[in-house]
């Protein structure tokens, strides 16, 4: 496989066939969580991209230049840490220099450091075997994903707002439920990479 | 006082169950529940992981500075992640496989930092041990549940012995991504009428209150800059 | 005595008061360190217990796998140079004698990667293929390629397999059937053997030569 198709079946597999949050199942709490207005979700997802691209960015070096082949059984803990504290560093970065960005995205930022799919795309990347451009563009794609995700559910979670719900179903089921038929929507994209 | 201690071990696996009370951890939860025995698998590893980081988190709770609680709790959490998953790859290889990457990523199941962060930094260890293990048991026999459930519908198998196969044809969709959405869905509804009968509050949406990392929304909504989400919690929460 | 401590107790204070000050970032650094050096020496210990038995239990499936699909003495890894680029295979060897070679190829299947093994014999005829990994296909339907009374269509064939849908595969044209509902999965492994064949080949080929 070359790499320019390589790169775009990398690019439909993240974002529509592998959707890191529909089909991987990483990343449902802010999913569940931030979903609730279109704008929120907007803004949870460019940083949850920005962090894994950055992350990857680190720790793909570190993993492939320091871990491998005799530490790698410390990726965990390291991955985890360097995910931390390159959180940490962007928050401090964007309230120094870039503010309005921060006022947007900085509240977010700190929940992004447990959240799985940032920690799931960087030990992905690894395991797939991925050169560091491609995993570039594997973190990008997840994030894009998530943000797809994340924007067409907090749409639909809008709507929900005015319907006539159950009773029985009111609250968090009425949601996963809708979560349910946008999973299945994006079933129909399964095989294009193929 | 035995009373108390069994409480603590029962409060995780009905009254505050980890999955369909709190809603912590769903990732897991939806992931890995497409058969019954995956679900025990991530069951007993994390239950493991839990009871082992509250028991070195409560003994170390007094050395712990507050300004390095978060990243010292990570750090113990991946610690014992990583043991286990190299004990599992040693000595359960067909685990490791089918839980693949949500093996390594209990670290950021929300359950363990949430029950670090809430109960063993601030309690003794018996009863840190005592909840740790009661929440664990509360997340297995859950995902144990789920994964029957979806198995049953999705495969026609419980545990892989033939149920309903032969002569229903089993509902793939139930082993797919809407699958686990779905059941896990119909399963919170029950677990809500059931508290509503007793007269406790349904879970309404994924509780703030018990994310691990609600502190920071506090600090930001004490900048004013606040999610819809994290207000109530903003607002009355401790 | 008294002399001594009086000329130390000024270094003392001085010491404390600098602690004092620097308290608020030097301890927790310092926690943070130890738990950092505890859990490293933690892991390396686990790992010197547990890496033996984790490289074991890899060669031991890999060789299960193998000596599934060829019985033989010995397997030898082997590198080889072609026309698709550098390969790696096994050959198996019983009685001093090269019966067959084995092959790991890959390909994209529905929902990811599929990896299979083949084993062919001297004439690069398949004796008999296995799926090592069909995880990311759809249980029910791309995952029952890792069920062996589908796949074993592929034992005796030779030379490019088509995949016929509808069941009317003919076996000595080459052809096997596709799994009912999950064609993109079966032409995945089908791929996938067609590119063993084609290493096995060139790689057989240069055997004989040699």
């Amino acid at each position: 496989m070359n790499s320019t198709t390589s790169i775009v079946s990398i690019l439909l597999a993240g974002i529509l066939t592998n959707n890191m949050v529909l089909s991987k199942f990483l990343g449902i709490c802010p999913f569940l969580g931030v979903s609730k207005k279109v704008n929120t979700a907007l803004s949870m997802s460019i940083a949850v991209t920005l962090v894994m691209v950055i992350a990857t960015a680190v720790t793909w070096p570190i993993y492939t230049y320091l871990l491998y082949p005799n530490f790698t059984y410390l990726q965990t803990v390291v991955f985890i840490l360097v995910i931390a504290a390159i959180v940490q560093l962007i928050e401090v970065f964007l309230k120094k220099f870039i503010k309005p960005i921060y006022n947007a995205l900085g509240i977010y930022l700190p929940l992004i450091t447990t959240n799985c799919a940032v920690l799931g795309i960087t030990m992905l990347n690894i395991t797939d075997g991925l050169n560091f451009g491609l995993s570039l563009v594997n973190a990008l794609a997840a994030g894009l994903g998530f943000m797809l995700a994340m924007i067409l559910f907090a749409g639909v979670r809008s709507k929900l707002d005015t319907a006539d719900i159950p009773e029985f179903l009111k609250g968090l089921p009425i949601t996963l439920i809708a979560a349910a038929l946008v999973a299945l929507s994006f079933l129909g994209f399964a095989g294009i990479g193929g | 006082m035995k009373s108390k201690n069994l409480s603590i071990l029962t409060n995780g696996i009905i009254k505050e169950n980890p999955v369909l009370r709190l809603v912590l951890g769903t990732c897991p939860t939806l992931a890995v529940t497409t058969a019954a025995v995956n679900g025990i698998g991530m069951g007993v590893a994390a239950t493991i992981v839990l009871v082992c980081s509250n028991l070195a988190i409560s003994l170390l709770r007094n050395f712990i500075p507050d300004k390095v609680r978060i990243p010292a709790f990570i750090t113990i959490i991946a610690g014992f992640v990583s043991v286990v998953q190299m004990l599992v790859k040693a000595f359960a290889p067909s685990i490791d496989k089918s839980l693949g990457i949500f093996l390594p990523l209990i670290v950021v199941n929300c359950i363990i930092l949430a029950r670090a962060e809430m109960f063993a930094s601030k309690n003794a260890v018996l009863p840190s041990i005592l909840d740790g293990l009661g929440m664990g048991i509360g997340f297995t026999a859950t995902l144990t549940l789920m994964g029957a459930i979806r198995e049953l519908l999705g495969a026609g198998t419980i545990f892989g012995l033939t149920v309903t196969a032969e002569f229903i044809d089993p509902m793939i969709i139930f082993l797919l991504p809407p699958g686990g959405f779905f059941v896990f869905g119909i399963l919170v509804a029950l677990s809500n009428s059931l508290a509503k009968r007793q007269g406790k509050p349904v879970v309404e949406h994924l509780g703030c209150a018990n994310c691990p990392a609600r502190s920071a929304c506090k600090n930001a909504v004490a900048d004013g800059e606040i999610p819809q989400e994290c207000e109530k919690v903003g607002g009355g929460d401790e | 005595m008294k002399k001594l401590l009086n000329k130390i107790k000024p270094i003392l204070d001085k010491v404390v008061a600098f602690y004092k000050k620097t308290n608020d970032v030097a301890t927790p650094t310092l926690v943070l360190a130890v738990i950092c050096i505890v859990v490293t020496l933690a892991l390396s210990s686990t790992n010197l217990l547990t890496a033996g038995k984790i490289e074991a239990l890899t060669i031991e499936t890999k060789n299960k796998a193998m000596s599934k699909l060829i019985e033989a003495d010995e397997y030898h890894e082997l590198p080889a140079k072609t026309s698709y680029g550098d390969v790696t295979y096994n050959a198996a060897i019983k009685d001093g004698d090269t019966i067959g070679c084995i092959f790991v190829t890959e390909a994209n299947g529905y929902g990811g990667t599929i990896s299979v093994m083949t084993a062919v014999d001297m004439d690069c005829n398949i004796i008999a293929v296995e799926i090592l990994a069909a995880s990311d296909e759809t249980p029910g339907l791309g995952q029952n390629v890792t069920k062996s009374d589908w796949y074993a269509q592929f034992s005796g064939l030779k030379g490019d397999i088509t995949v016929i849908k509808g069941g009317s595969a003919n076996h000595d044209n080459n052809e096997i059937n596709a799994v009912t509902g999950a064609t993109i999965s079966s032409k995945a492994v089908t791929t996938a053997v067609n590119q063993a064949l084609d290493y096995a080949q060139e790689v057989i080929v240069k055997e004989d030569e040699s």
